[in-house]
């Protein structure tokens, strides 16, 4: 009888590949959502591992869908060690992993931006960090943060304009 | 900010990439591959024309279908009441009322996807479902009592085409 099922394994390349192509940015984000490295790369694992159990048709996950998974388990563990407060500063208060790859030229600029981005508050980062390194549309930012598409719209235009009063010479 | 120094300042944000991974968590996420999963075949990621409208229509169906549940027990807990006053003999104070002191409600994102519908005049309409499942956690420490119910619920929300 055809039931209209088949046992479906994600091709080992269409994984690797999907991994090469995301994980810089889920991890970026997920660095700014948790106070240490381990903290950070468990929750990218996680996400990525159950966002593609989900998906029935054996297609690759929407990555809006993954970075929301990385938000949501972040916040579940800062609530479960019951340090939310420590969450949200953490971007300030530690010295994380480095945030961007550069070249000797490039690592003063580099440097500028992770602080810049650091001392942002963490409404705005998300949205900037979505958006210039996830590669999301609004609608998608909107859906991974659960507010409107406007206001993630308007969110990323403060959130720049912020950015670069902070640092002026990146345009010099 | 005009739109030509937003548009020059975003470029140099852009230049900037994620630092890269290390080797070791890497290799980790790649031996971390999920299981076989079942593939449904045939099976349209969207949802168009008439099959779109029709689930929209039938929306209301979901709460109305609570409503008349919830009556229908009204209804019945109503008739059942005298017999139940006749064999409870305990008195009220023997049974005191279960009284939570920790209330916790969440909800995940189970599925997102997009459904296309074309209105009469030819317009295009999306439609943005998402399944959720709302979840409430009643607990009583004292008595170790937890109660936790669990409530799928699908969201259908219409959106113009718009371009960001």
């Amino acid at each position: 009888m055809n039931s209209g099922c088949q046992r479906e394994t994600p091709a080992q390349s269409d994984w690797e590949q999907w991994l090469a192509r995301n994980v810089s940015g889920l991890l970026l984000f997920a660095r700014q959502q948790t106070r240490c490295e381990a903290d950070a790369q468990d929750l990218v694992q996680e996400a990525v591992v159950e966002s593609w159990r989900r998906q029935a048709d054996g297609a690759p996950p929407p990555l809006g869908f993954v970075f929301a998974t990385i938000r949501r388990r972040a916040v579940d563990l800062a609530r479960k060690e019951d340090r939310r407060a420590g969450r949200e500063t953490a971007a300030t208060r530690e010295t994380p992993a480095c945030w961007f790859d550069s070249t000797v030229e490039e690592r003063e600029r580099s440097r500028l931006i992770a602080e810049a981005m650091r001392k942002l508050p963490e409404m705005y980062r998300e949205v900037i960090t979505l958006k210039v390194w996830g590669g999301l549309t609004f609608r998608e930012i909107a859906e991974a943060l659960e507010i409107p598409a406007n206001t993630a719209a308007s969110r990323y235009r403060y959130a720049l304009a912020e950015l670069r009063k902070r640092m002026p010479e990146i345009l010099a | 900010m005009n739109d030509h120094k937003q548009e020059l300042f975003e470029a140099e944000l852009r230049r900037m990439a994620p630092a890269r991974p290390p080797a070791d968590f890497m290799a980790r996420l790649m031996a971390a591959r999920p299981p076989d999963k079942i593939r449904h075949q045939a099976q349209p990621a969207v949802v168009s024309g008439p099959r779109a409208w029709s689930l929209l229509r039938l929306r209301w169906l979901v709460p109305a279908a609570a409503v008349v549940i919830i009556a229908a027990l009204g209804v019945w807990q109503l008739r059942l009441w005298p017999a139940r006053l006749s064999w409870q003999t305990r008195p009220a104070s023997a049974a005191p009322a279960l009284k939570a002191d920790a209330v916790r409600i969440d909800r995940e994102l189970i599925s997102a996807f997009d459904a296309v519908a074309r209105l009469p005049s030819g317009e295009p309409v999306r439609f943005r479902c998402s399944q959720w499942m709302d979840q409430v956690v009643l607990s009583n420490k004292e008595r170790g009592i937890v109660i936790e119910q669990r409530t799928p619920r699908v969201e259908v929300v219409p959106v113009r085409f718009e371009t960001y």
